[in-house]
């Protein structure tokens, strides 16, 4: 009876790193610390479908080979559950090792998997992922141990659930539906950390602002489910036209911003060209017809252009982008601070 | 309702009977293991699959509290019972595989004993044909 409670305790600690958990990580880690209190294993398996990962939290003298017998009975099971096996075929493993016995009773370099428990993660009848338990002896879980081991996937189930509809919320939040590129509020957000990073460590920052050019035109001739089109293209092709490290993002109608960190204004005004050549050459279908269309870019700099904050930096972007206008169109403008 | 003249032993409520019987244990049994919710899951996985096959079977009901036949009774009582009873067989079979395929030996010790009586029972009815 004793036993019973103290693993009853032991159970209600997991249950609560698993709630008090933020991401999938975490989980893993926090689980597999608590696990070797009630079970015996040689490794904890997560798999998560809709990131397609395996996390496994491992004894730390498991061999490869047994890894690879876990992962690949965790997908085998997965598929018997229903799933798509092709989905998984791109899974990508997390492997966390910790020393969960004595030295002396280190596993054998050719351990195998001899016995395992896996469980479906799943809420409101989704199969969002599995668990399990693994060891390298054989008979090594009861009935008792899936008693235990199915209270903690109810728990981990529902707090991914949680984290799902956590990142939908994020995701809408942060990105602009129509052209999936970043919103505004998360410009704004992405400027305050590498404006800071800019000013305070010394850095290159440019900012690129582009303005689709005639574009209520296109709107007014073809109707806005067209001008829509043309809007997703183009944010394509500013997607294709940045770094990893730069953040595209949808500034308000068909004005756009790019935040290029570390750049100075030859390597900005190579991007913004690049940019500007590539719409210039672009054949856009609208409608029935087919437009040749252009853009205006503006460009600012830190600390070329000596600017106090992040306002001043999208302040002098969109005086630069003004001038381009006013030039003509279909051209970059650098910000001058003397306008002529 | 089928029911067989010579024997007049067993008939298609007999096998609903039987399997009725069965499938309740094995969820009182599973679900003490690994609890409703999952088994649920597991039986509403397996009537979709044999029930491609043996289409009265997507009438069995399953929630957290457990597994109803109702269904089955009111619109299947009259098919055969020998095909009443591969249906359910196979749909046994198929959980247990997935019992086994999920917990390597741990559910499937807990329920064979259970099981394999009652289906010997369900076939030596049939066979009394």
């Amino acid at each position: 009876m004793r036993l019973i409670f103290k693993n009853l305790n032991i159970l209600r600690s997991i249950i609560n790193t698993i709630n008090t958990s933020f991401e999938i990580k975490e989980i893993v880690e926090s689980a597999g610390n608590n696990l070797p209190n009630l079970f015996e294993f040689s490794a904890f398996g997560v798999l998560w479908k809709a990131e397609s990962s395996l996390y496994l939290f491992q004894e730390e003298s498991c061999p490869p080979s047994f890894t690879q017998d876990v992962a690949g009975n965790m997908v085998r099971v997965f598929s018997v559950l229903g799933e798509e096996p092709d989905d998984l075929s791109r899974i990508t493993l997390q492997v966390e090792k910790r020393k969960l016995r004595p030295s002396h009773m280190a596993m054998d370099p050719k351990a195998k998997l001899r016995s395992y428990l896996v469980l479906p993660l799943a809420v409101e009848a989704e199969i969002m992922g599995s668990i399990s338990l693994n060891s390298d002896q054989p008979n090594a879980f009861d009935a008792q141990d899936l008693q235990f081991f199915s209270v903690i996937g109810y728990q981990m189930a529902a707090t991914l659930k949680h984290f799902q509809r956590f990142s939908t919320v994020k995701t809408m939040a942060i990105y602009d539906p129509l052209t999936t590129l970043y919103n505004r509020r998360y410009f704004e957000e992405r400027m305050i950390v590498e404006a800071q990073k800019s000013f305070y460590g010394g850095s290159f920052l440019s900012l690129v602002m582009v303005d689709i050019d005639h574009f209520k035109k296109v709107n007014d001739t073809f109707g806005h489910t067209e001008g829509d089109k043309v809007l997703q293209e183009i944010a394509t092709l500013l997607k294709a036209s940045v770094r990893k490290k730069d953040t595209v993002a949808r500034y308000g109608g068909e004005e756009f911003i790019l935040i290029l960190p570390e750049a100075g204004l030859e390597e900005a005004g190579m991007i913004a060209e690049r940019i500007r050549r590539l719409v210039e050459s672009t054949l856009f279908e609208v409608g029935q017809a087919r437009l040749h269309l252009t853009v205006s870019l503006g460009i600012s700099n830190f600390p070329g252009h000596h600017a106090r904050s992040k306002e001043d930096l999208v302040k002098m972007a969109d005086q630069a982008l003004y001038d381009a206008k006013r030039g003509g169109r279909n051209r970059v403008c650098v910000f001058h601070s003397v306008q002529g | 309702m089928t029911k067989e003249a010579k024997g007049g032993k067993w008939t298609s409520d007999l096998v609903l009977d039987l399997y009725s019987n069965l499938l309740t244990e094995v969820w009182e049994i599973v679900s003490a293991l690994i609890g409703e919710a999952i088994l649920e899951l597991l039986f509403n996985l397996s009537i979709k699959k044999i029930g491609e096959k043996y289409p009265f079977l997507n009438s069995l009901v399953v929630s957290e509290e457990g597994i109803s036949l109702e269904g089955i009774r009111e619109t299947y009582r009259n098919l055969p019972p020998v095909d009443l009873h591969r249906g359910f067989q196979s749909l046994i079979n198929h959980l247990l595989n997935l019992f086994s395929a999920l917990t390597d030996g741990v559910i499937s010790r807990e329920v064979f004993p259970k099981v394999f009586p009652r289906v010997r029972e369900a076939e030596r009815l049939v066979s009394q044909k």
